[in-house]
């Protein structure tokens, strides 16, 4: 199958800042694709290379099966990181004249209701919350019905329950065959979005595949960590089923799958040992990028993970 | 006809931003006036014949002109590139099928329709407060545009060239003040010295200056005047279009 987007050995540097040294991706018809990667990682460079928007140093990209700088741009989307139109234009003023720049467009109405917009289509940019100018700017990428739509940071500043509107957004594009590359910083997003994810990290491709193989690999175990009142014995630990060990503040059991935590609840009723509260933590497409990331001592030390607690009753 | 849509929403969206920003509108229009109020009614020309106004006030009608249609394009397009390069709306429009010469015509279109109701007004009031003896001529229309488009050029070669919109703004006026004293516009090119006369013919100003005297003062033809300044506005429009946009 013909990739709709393609790098093949992309390098760019910026005097002595190598921003992307020989990345290359593949993404097919109808693909999120999600770029993160720490600040500076490349992932803005990338998507200019891929939109055309620099030239690469070395190396070939190409979009809908031609070199992107011949690419009809009718055929793409943009949202670039940190974009801003006419600050004193209304929203609806602003998704026409994005509109007006192609032949053919897509109802600016229908593009205002989409993101979310149309009780706010009169007011002036400027007056927006900066979630419904995020809004907006994802609208004016939207406006021309592309194929394939390159999004920089889409939903940063946009609220909760805004975010959200715009994943079903973008997954229904997607449903309809659009192609999605996008860059975040937020791990749910990527995890929730992504067909694919692809670390950039120091301007290299560091790993990419699907959110669950990247869970599967690199996040690490689940996590049982029970907190006890006292110190179990020897005698009492090999009671328990699994690889098990003892810390000050009580037991933590690596590999437990959900639906065997009550027998744990069980067995420390038997024992009879005192418990304050059991929380089970599942790894996170932000575990295997903090693992991958070299940072992984972070996640642990802070035990920011996702989790599920229980409480002693 | 998609190149013409193109333009005309480029242009709608500049010209609405402009109309909505109360203090460009005010600065834009007010500066024009504040000049003809300063050299054409106080300041005035010296009965005596000596000073910097030494000619009657219509000998300097062209100076006026020329101030604005040097000034206004030069800074608003400078400005205009180094805002849309900030904010990476240049980034975004490189992935529409809008031109940089698109965009350049449809901001000259603007930066047009501003100055020529700014000359308007500043002809309506020199006319209303100095003994101004002018003729008024449609073939100032044809100058003023000409004039427009140099000046628009050289503002988005200056937007390209400087590196924010303080360097714009410096930019602009390091360039905008020798230009005005070395244009036959205020200054007579016999009170320069000759390496002056010499800079004076390789300005743009200056045949707009010496034109649209010829239209306004002293009733000549002023043709090749007009020729030269198309000449030099086709030259600094392709260099403007080939200088914006550049997003990388």
């Amino acid at each position: 199958m013909t990739p709709a987007v393609s790098a093949d050995g992309v390098s760019k540097d910026y005097g002595d800042t190598v921003a992307l040294s020989d990345v290359s991706i593949s993404v097919s018809s109808g693909e999120i694709f999600v770029l993160v990667g720490p600040n500076g990682a490349g992932k803005t460079t990338l998507v200019r290379a891929l939109t055309g928007t620099i030239e690469p140093d070395e190396g070939l990209v190409s979009v809908l099966e031609t070199p992107v700088n011949d690419t009809d741009p009718s055929r793409i989307g943009l949202l670039p990181q940190s974009f801003a139109p006419h600050d004193r234009l209304t929203a609806s003023e602003l998704l026409e004249y994005y509109a007006g720049l192609y032949d053919q467009s897509l109802a600016v109405s229908k593009v205002l209701s989409d993101v979310g917009l149309t009780a706010a289509s009169e007011t002036r940019y400027v007056n927006l919350s900066g979630g419904q100018k995020r809004r907006v700017c994802v609208g004016s990428a939207l406006i021309n019905d592309p194929e394939v739509l390159f999004l920089d940071e889409p939903t940063t500043g946009i609220d909760p329950v805004g975010r959200r509107s715009v994943w079903s957004l973008l997954d229904a594009l997607s449903d309809n065959g659009a192609t999605i590359v996008l860059t975040t910083h937020d791990m749910a997003e990527a995890a929730t979005l992504g067909d694919r994810v692809a670390l950039l990290d120091d301007g290299e491709l560091v790993e990419s595949g699907s959110p669950g193989s990247l869970i599967d690999q690199y996040g690490g175990d689940s996590v049982l960590r029970i907190e006890t009142e006292e110190t179990l014995s020897e005698a009492q630990i090999g009671q328990f089923e699994g690889d098990v060990e003892q810390s000050p503040s009580g037991l933590q059991i690596r590999n437990v799958q959900p639906d065997t935590i009550g027998q744990f609840v069980t067995q420390l009723n038997e024992l009879e040992v005192r418990y304050g509260s059991i929380t089970w933590t599942e790894p996170s497409l932000e575990d295997a990028y903090l693992q991958l990331t070299g940072n992984d001592s972070l996640g642990s030390a802070t035990g920011y993970r996702k989790s599920s607690a229980y409480s002693d009753p | 006809m998609n190149r013409l849509s193109r333009i005309w929403a480029e242009t709608k969206a500049s010209w609405h931003s402009f109309l909505r920003q109360r203090t460009a509108i005010f600065f834009t229009f007010g500066f024009p006036l504040l000049l003809v109020g300063i050299f054409g009614v106080i300041v005035q020309t010296d009965p005596t014949g000596a000073g910097l106004f030494a000619r009657p006030v219509g000998y300097y009608v062209p100076g006026y002109l020329a101030v604005i249609v040097l000034f206004t394009p030069l800074s608003r397009i400078g400005s205009t590139v180094a805002r849309y390069r900030d904010r990476r709306q240049f980034e975004k429009l490189a992935t529409t099928p809008l031109s940089g010469a698109e965009w350049l015509g449809a901001h000259t279109i603007v930066n047009t329709g501003i100055i020529l109701l700014a000359s308007g007004l500043v002809l309506a009031v020199l006319m209303a407060l100095t003994d101004a003896q002018i003729t008024l001529s449609l073939f100032l229309v044809p100058f003023i545009v000409a004039g427009v488009v140099v000046f628009v050029g050289l503002g988005a070669i200056l937007g390209r060239i400087a590196d924010s919109r303080d360097g714009v703004i410096a930019a602009s006026n390091s360039v905008a003040l020798p230009l005005v004293f070395l244009s036959d516009t205020f200054v007579a090119p016999d009170q320069l010295p000759a390496w002056g006369s010499l800079l004076i013919e390789l300005s743009p100003l200056t045949y707009f200056a010496r034109g649209v005297r010829q239209v306004t003062y002293q009733q000549a033809p002023a043709t090749s005047e007009l020729l030269v300044l198309v000449g030099f506005a086709i030259l600094f429009f392709v260099l403007g279009a080939v200088a914006v946009p550049q997003p990388d």
